[in-house]
């Protein structure tokens, strides 16, 4: 069994269409005009303890919508979720005390008063004893210097400070599963790279299972060994990130610089896509030639000065797959 | 049970003193203070001034009758709006997504809202609703005896749970239909005025509505009637205070239910 297990989950929502002007205003108050809209539609995967999952997808995709699922806020239309076999809808105490949520757009911190405040206030409310309080406020230390900023009243921290306060605030009760909503959103790089090496440290030390919903592919390539696509509510891709690659761009581009002009250059397994005075790109199918073969090939023939080799770009990835037709 | 207890204790009191903290994070709250409770008094007393000059008997209840009916409705406002003013605000709650938060914790969500705000400038309401009564109390010449005090601290509490599960109820139909505004001014206009005044001013089926549907006349009419030894029109067995706080706690039972099953419906906000 699965530690999260999502089974044909759907989320519908209903709309009211609203009508222009006046004259529709009233029209709608007798007649709504009301259609239902899936922002979920039928998903299903599992995630294994331990895991680092990267769920991506454009705006208005379904992602926190799932999200919200799977934490419990919302209730499903229709199938299920099931953390460590609990269901968080039909049992919800016994389960969101295991779990840790950040919305990155949202402050779960009181905004007025020192962080350390909040902190307390989880205390009481997660029954943390005394001993597990310091373990966690020492470990969090370690990994986002909290104590730093732990006297300085939540208004006056940066938006990099606070992401760290709210990171620390979900893993004081030592979560075994964290999900993250954007947790990097608006942050400076140095900001992004701490965030992302909390979100590794906490991974590795405490075996926290994370579920990461971002918009940028530099957290996806540095944490997540696992992706999952979502668009128009269903999951279009999951797999490792490799593997999602290796599909969806098979094919490399090998620049060669030549020492002469040389017309007509040619490789059965390459193909010239584009030709600057002395600079030609070939590109080829990994799977078919590999790099080395493909360089030596071409060197015994042309005079060649330099070589690079181009990997896929994982923003023009995404964004195809982003464009890909759903079928539904 | 004793552990639970203790918890849930232990859970509102870091509420209350994060509410009080904040509340006293900016100076000017500080300031206002400090010129509210010469104002609690004042504000308390003009208006005793102006009902002992503009009041005449009523529904044949005289002036103190009045003042004291009006003292216990008050006393019982006054206190809903330190502890559960937030049910007013359950609206926008839910157009905001201010639910998923306290859906995320373990422990319950409605004991979360209730904890999560305590409004100290209600204690000005409490203290205007105080002077008033001790003021009427002396005019009927009131009896301070053990069961008289216990009798008013019952009807004092059954009063705020009643108004506040109504507040918690009219209110949580936000869940279903994202506004509840102007059921909620409604219900504090109709309840400003049904529980200041005797019931026997308005007609028949009023009352019975206010008994049986909305037992809003349970806050202040009945008590009154029966510790003042007045007509109620409809009579009951036993003490007639006895009610209140029954009624309160059932009231609040329902209101807990109600709150709930909306909750179901919640839709969180788009982010």
């Amino acid at each position: 069994m699965a530690f999260l297990e999502v089974e044909n989950l759907v989320k519908e929502f209903i709309v009211t269409k609203k009508k222009e002007g006046l004259r529709g205003a009233v029209s709608s108050l007798f007649h709504p005009e009301k259609f239902k809209v899936r922002a979920v539609d039928d998903i299903s995967f599992n995630i294994e303890q331990g895991e680092i999952v990267g769920f991506i997808g454009p705006n208005g995709a379904g992602k926190s919508t799932t999200v919200k699922m799977m934490t419990g806020i919302l209730h499903p239309t229709m199938g299920s979720v099931k953390i460590n076999g609990i269901s968080p809808h039909k049992n919800r105490k016994a389960i969101v005390g295991k779990l840790g949520v950040v919305f990155g757009q949202r402050t779960q911190l009181y905004w007025d008063l020192r962080l350390g405040e909040t902190f307390e206030l989880l205390k009481r409310i997660y029954r943390i004893d005394d001993k597990m309080y310091k373990d966690n406020i020492k470990m969090l230390d370690e990994v986002l210097n909290i104590t730093e900023i732990i006297d300085t009243p939540v208004r006056q921290l940066s938006l990099g400070q606070r992401m760290r306060g709210d990171l620390a605030a979900a893993m004081l009760h030592s979560p075994t599963m964290l999900f993250l909503d954007e947790p990097t959103i608006g942050l400076d790089i140095e900001a992004k790279h701490s965030i992302r090496n909390f979100i590794k440290q906490i991974n590795e030390r405490c075996g926290t299972t994370v579920i990461l919903t971002t918009h940028d592919l530099g957290d996806v390539e540095q944490l997540c060994k696992r992706l999952i696509v979502i668009n128009h509510g269903k999951i279009v891709e999951d797999g490792p990130l490799n593997s999602i690659i290796e599909r969806m761009a098979p094919h490399r581009y090998l620049v060669v610089e030549l020492a002469s002009p040389h017309q007509n250059l040619f490789h059965p397994y390459a193909e010239v896509v584009k030709t600057e005075t002395l600079r030609v790109w070939f590109k080829f199918d990994k799977s078919r030639i590999a790099a080395t073969e493909l360089i030596s090939d071409l060197s015994k023939t042309y005079p060649i000065r330099d070589v690079s080799v181009k990997e896929p770009d994982i923003e023009d990835m995404i964004r195809e797959i982003y464009k890909k037709p759903v079928i539904s | 049970m004793l552990e639970n207890i203790k918890y849930y204790t232990s859970v509102a009191l870091y509420y209350f003193k994060l509410s009080l903290q904040k509340q006293f994070e900016y100076p000017a709250m500080i300031i206002s203070c400090v010129f509210m409770i010469p104002m609690m008094y004042g504000t308390g007393i003009l208006l005793l001034y102006f009902m002992v000059h503009n009041f005449q008997p009523l529904g044949g209840w005289s002036f103190p009758q009045l003042a004291f009916l009006f003292g216990i409705g008050y006393l019982s406002h006054g206190l809903m709006m330190v502890f559960s003013v937030q049910n007013w605000w359950i609206e926008s709650y839910v157009l905001r997504g201010e639910f998923d938060r306290m859906l995320l914790r373990p422990i319950s969500v409605f004991f979360q809202f209730t904890v999560t705000y305590i409004n100290f400038i209600g204690l000005v309401d409490v203290m205007v609703g105080l002077t008033i009564f001790l003021y009427s109390c002396k005019l009927i010449n009131f009896v301070w005896s053990l069961h008289n005090i216990i009798t008013i601290a019952l009807v004092i509490i059954g009063g705020v749970l009643i108004r506040s599960s109504i507040f918690t109820i009219f209110c949580s139909v936000a869940f279903w239909t994202k506004r509840s505004e102007s059921l909620f001014l409604l219900l504090n206009d109709m309840m400003e005025r049904t529980t200041q005044y005797p019931m026997t001013i308005y007609p028949y089926f009023v009352q019975f509505i206010l008994t049986f549907i909305v037992p809003i006349a349970f806050i202040s009419f009945y008590p009154a009637c029966e510790i003042l030894g007045k007509d109620g029109r409809i009579v009951f067995p036993l003490g007639i205070s006895v009610y209140t706080p029954i009624i309160g706690i059932v009231m609040f039972i329902l209101a807990i239910m109600f709150f709930n099953l909306g909750l179901k419906k919640y839709e969180s906000a788009g982010s």
